[in-house]
């Protein structure tokens, strides 16, 4: 950006200055900058939670018991991190070729319902039908966000608003699969009186959810750390990649240089889209209390898809920097369902989880406003 | 010069009437290292066109932007009509009565001239008597303009016209131009040099002038200040000097090089040897055409025909200079040779094979090189780092299953960075960290690189100073030696002069004429350019 500034101005040739030389004292600024900032964040939750009647020591314990402490809760917290990190990881692909993708609750639920349905449909041994469940999952969520590339692409219309309208769809649709027995719900004899669910997924067609020192999360949590480290990589070091950065900085330099619009932008939304899908079918097939117990319903997506759309902002569409940024976020949801026992509404924890992002987002602001003013005092310098 | 020697000049019969409009008394500021004035002593007199000289980086600008109150010196004075006064933005220049014509138009396409001209102001409009000044000041001074005319649809010096009017509106008393001549054509130039005298003989009015041109500020300065690292390295009157002695006060030392010439507006014709130039045209006849483009046509969005039926031919070893006005097709003819834009009708052919435009990557796969106008519109990626932004156009030459070979590209981009001589923090500096002439470099470097059959340089020495100007050139004329096919798209008239065996002129998207290099000057060019015919 600092370029472009200078572009403007149309400066040329500047004798010494460079920004860069003031690189070495950078990272002791970040970490204060980062202290700061989190650190106001708390202040400021502690004040509201004390502003609203409760007070801030019980609150911050039982979030803590919540999210770690108490028998089971890690599990639970690594089980919820897993999704959270996979639909991160689609946001960090489309950001990465500059498109605004903000559907991803549209088409993770989306892609869930597409799981369910083939997941019941072809059912088979328990192995291969749990593959295939994650495979219509992001199938299914491709499909979505290829609505949105397909407007985007052919018809002009901005992603940012197909894909965020398109959620809304995405849970009409699926509200209208769940009326009906040969979509995606229950026979009347499975779901008793309850409406609006589905069958519940067979025993042996879940997902593995082994146990370490009593807490259990299902296996897609190692997948989405594999998978993340898969796309730093492809991300970094492949042409695909350098391809796909090249289209998301400079649309010109990439036609110039090879790169169609179409082809890499349509697939990097739809990539981006099959994440979020996957992260669906890994959720109804992984299980969990949270996640509807191997069964399908309404509201089935439960703002995983926006949670992990706020990851991939606070990790700056950086893969591997969004392991421990999900792993935070999910922390914050499942300690957020203890908050409620210190007489707290539990919903506060949405706010805190608001304040953190902005804290998060704030360091990179400001160091990013100093450099444009550096920048723009350089320039004003070079005649 | 100090004061002094400026105050002898005053003694003169033609300054003995006027009054100093502004003084700079030890003018001085440091941007962190960097010293862009140096004890700057001037002075601009009234009825009084005062030329201020120098390459870019020289501190001409700074200067300037302290009188208008854009920057603040370190320390120094200005007295302006004799107090002292402390000019901390424009808005206390303005109350002074100082105005400035920028380099950069800061016009608004969709509005008219008289809407343009009334932009900024506060309180309630009034259009009809906006109108009546506009026309007013047309009369006054020369500057003819319709109120109602799109700025859009104006030219460069029509334009300009605006600016100026923008500016006289408010009836300064000291005028500052900035390079006003970038975007004109030789007659548009004249004409604004002549308005300029206008303004300056019949009213008494203080004009700076800032170029790097030497011809006209010849023609159209009284006194010259020649600035060189942020100092003033000469002073003289215009009458007493001439190009070769400003030339040398500008570097700094004998200019040799034709290039150099050119860039600082010395070259004459005559001047170009011609042995290099025989060998070549005698090859170039036996040759066929690498790049053929036939009744080219391209649309803009809006309907409007951006090339217009246009046809050119490079041979191999040809530099092919495009002269012409700045928005008569230079941009998109560089943009179709870039894949940017898709042809409506009409072909291109590279090598006798015809290549679907707009195809993304289908020029540079078929050996077209481009240097863009814009380097950072199409020519880098500034996020990224310079070894990435080497290999861009081909990566798939550094890896092997798709998976870039770091080492590979790394001892690619540095010996790059040691042929091309691009100051960097090694090749995995952020592209950004770079200045413009190293950034134009990467790009040199990486388009060679490719060795393209065709390399198409659009306006390759802009904004970059002597030294790169020189490099810049050299090259050229070097890939030329190595049988590529150059198409140089240059608003610059003495670089076309300089480099080409053949001159084409684009008007309005087409070929509006063609002329060897043998009967190639100024002065004829200058005609085909204003639009006369052949």
């Amino acid at each position: 950006m600092t370029g472009d500034n200078t572009a403007v101005l149309g400066i040329e040739d500047p004798p010494v200055v460079t920004i860069r030389t003031r690189g070495r004292i950078r990272s002791s600024e970040w970490f204060a900058l980062y202290t700061v900032s989190i650190a106001g964040a708390l202040f400021l939750a502690g004040l509201l939670v004390e502003a609203t009647g409760g007070e801030w020591r019980p609150v911050l314990w039982a979030m803590l018991d919540g999210s770690v402490r108490r028998p089971g809760r890690w599990g639970e917290t690594l089980g919820t991190a897993g999704p959270v990190l996979l639909v991160a990881l689609g946001a960090v692909v489309s950001g990465k070729a500059g498109l605004v993708n903000i559907g991803q609750e549209g088409q993770l639920l989306f892609g869930a319902a597409v799981a369910t349905y083939f997941g019941f449909l072809i059912g088979g041994p328990g192995p291969l039908n749990v593959f295939l469940i994650l495979v219509f999952g992001a199938l299914g969520g491709a499909a979505w966000a290829g609505i949105a590339a397909g407007l985007r692409y052919w018809r002009g219309v901005p992603e940012v608003l197909s894909t965020l309208l398109l959620a809304t769809v995405s849970s009409q649709v699926v509200a209208y699969g769940m009326r009906w027995e040969w979509l995606l719900l229950a026979p009347q004899s499975s779901r008793g009186n309850r409406n609006q669910v589905s069958s519940q997924l067979a025993k042996n067609n879940r997902l593995p959810r082994p146990e370490i020192f009593g807490n259990e999360f299902p296996i897609t949590v190692h997948l989405s750390i594999l998978l993340a480290i898969a796309l730093a990589f492809v991300l970094g070091r492949t042409v695909w990649g350098l391809r796909l950065c090249t289209l998301g900085n400079n649309q010109r330099v990439a036609k110039r240089s090879g790169v169609s619009e179409k082809t890499y932008g349509a697939g990097a939304l739809m990539i981006s889209g099959a994440f979020a899908g996957l992260a669906g079918g890994a959720m109804f097939a992984g299980g969990g209390f949270s996640f509807g117990n191997y069964q399908f319903m309404t509201g089935f997506s439960d703002n995983i898809g926006w949670t992990g759309l706020l990851v991939a902002l606070v990790a700056r569409e950086r893969a591997l920097l969004a392991i421990p940024v999900a792993l935070v976020f999910a922390s914050l949801r499942t300690g957020s369902s203890f908050v409620g026992s210190t007489g707290v509404e539990g919903r506060i924890t949405d706010v805190i989880q608001g304040l953190l992002v902005l804290a998060l987002l704030i360091p990179p602001a400001v160091m990013y406003l100093r450099d444009l003013r550096r920048a723009r005092a350089a320039a004003t310098a070079r005649v | 010069m100090t004061n002094r020697s400026v105050d002898l000049i005053g003694a003169d019969d033609a300054q003995a009437s006027s009054a100093p409009a502004v003084e700079f008394r030890e003018i001085t500021k440091h941007f962190g290292a960097v010293t862009a004035c140096e004890e700057v002593n001037m002075t601009l007199w009234r009825g009084q066109i005062h030329g201020v000289l120098g390459e870019n980086g020289a501190g001409k600008s700074t200067l300037m932007k302290i009188l208008i109150g854009l920057v603040m010196p370190d320390r120094g004075k200005i007295l302006v009509h004799g107090e002292e006064q402390q000019i901390s933005d424009p808005l206390d220049a303005a109350a002074l009565g100082i105005g400035m014509v920028h380099q950069h138009f800061s016009l608004i396409d969709a509005l008219t001239v008289w809407e343009n001209v009334t932009l900024g102001d506060s309180g309630s409009l009034n259009p009809e008597a906006i109108r009546n000044r506009i026309g007013d000041i047309g009369d006054q001074y020369g500057l003819v303009i319709d109120p109602y005319a799109l700025v859009g649809e104006l030219t460069a010096g029509l334009r300009q016209r605006v600016e100026i009017i923008k500016c006289l509106r408010r009836d300064p008393q000291i005028l500052i131009f900035d390079e006003p001549t970038a975007v004109l054509t030789p007659e548009e130039s004249e004409q604004l040099f002549n308005s300029l005298r206008n303004v300056v003989t019949s009213e008494r009015r203080a004009v700076a002038l800032v170029s790097h041109k030497l011809d006209e500020m010849l023609s159209a300065a009284d006194e010259i200040s020649i600035m060189r690292q942020g100092r003033i390295v000469d002073h003289c009157l215009a009458s007493e000097t001439d190009a070769p002695t400003l030339a040398r006060g500008i570097v700094g030392r004998e200019v040799l090089l034709r290039s150099e010439q050119a860039a600082l507006g010395v070259a004459r014709t005559e001047q170009r040897s011609l042995g290099r130039d025989d060998r070549r045209s005698a090859s170039a006849l036996t040759e066929t055409s690498v790049l053929r483009i036939e009744r080219a046509v391209v649309r803009s969005p809006d309907g409007f025909r951006l090339l217009d039926e246009l046809d050119l031919e490079v041979k191999p070893g040809e530099i092919v200079g495009v002269a012409g006005v700045e928005g008569n097709g230079q941009r998109p003819l560089g943009d179709l040779l870039s894949s940017l834009l898709a042809l409506e009708s009409g072909r291109v052919e590279v090598d006798g094979k015809t290549i679907s435009s707009g195809r993304p990557g289908a020029m540079a796969v078929a050996g077209v090189g481009v240097i863009p106008e814009d380097r950072h519109d199409s020519g880098v990626v500034l996020d990224m780092t310079v070894a990435e932004n080497l290999i861009l156009t081909n990566p798939d030459r550094f890896a092997k299953r798709s998976v870039i070979d770091l080492k590979m590209v790394g001892a690619f981009a540095q010996q790059m960075i040691e042929e091309f001589d691009i100051q960097c923090d090694g090749p995995f500096a952020p592209m950004w960290s770079l200045s413009g002439g190293n950034q134009q470099r990467v790009v040199l470097a990486r388009e060679l690189a490719q060795k393209p059959k065709v390399l198409v340089a659009a306006q390759p020495t802009r904004g970059l100073d002597v030294a790169a100007i020189e490099y810049m050139s050299s090259r050229l004329r070097l890939a030329a030696e190595e049988n590529v096919a150059i198409l140089l798209i240059s608003s610059e008239l003495e670089e076309i002069l300089d480099l080409s065996d053949r001159i084409v002129v684009l008007q309005k998207g087409q070929v509006a004429g063609e002329i060897a290099r043998g009967e190639a000057d100024l002065e004829h060019l200058g005609l085909l350019l204003g639009g006369s015919a052949l």
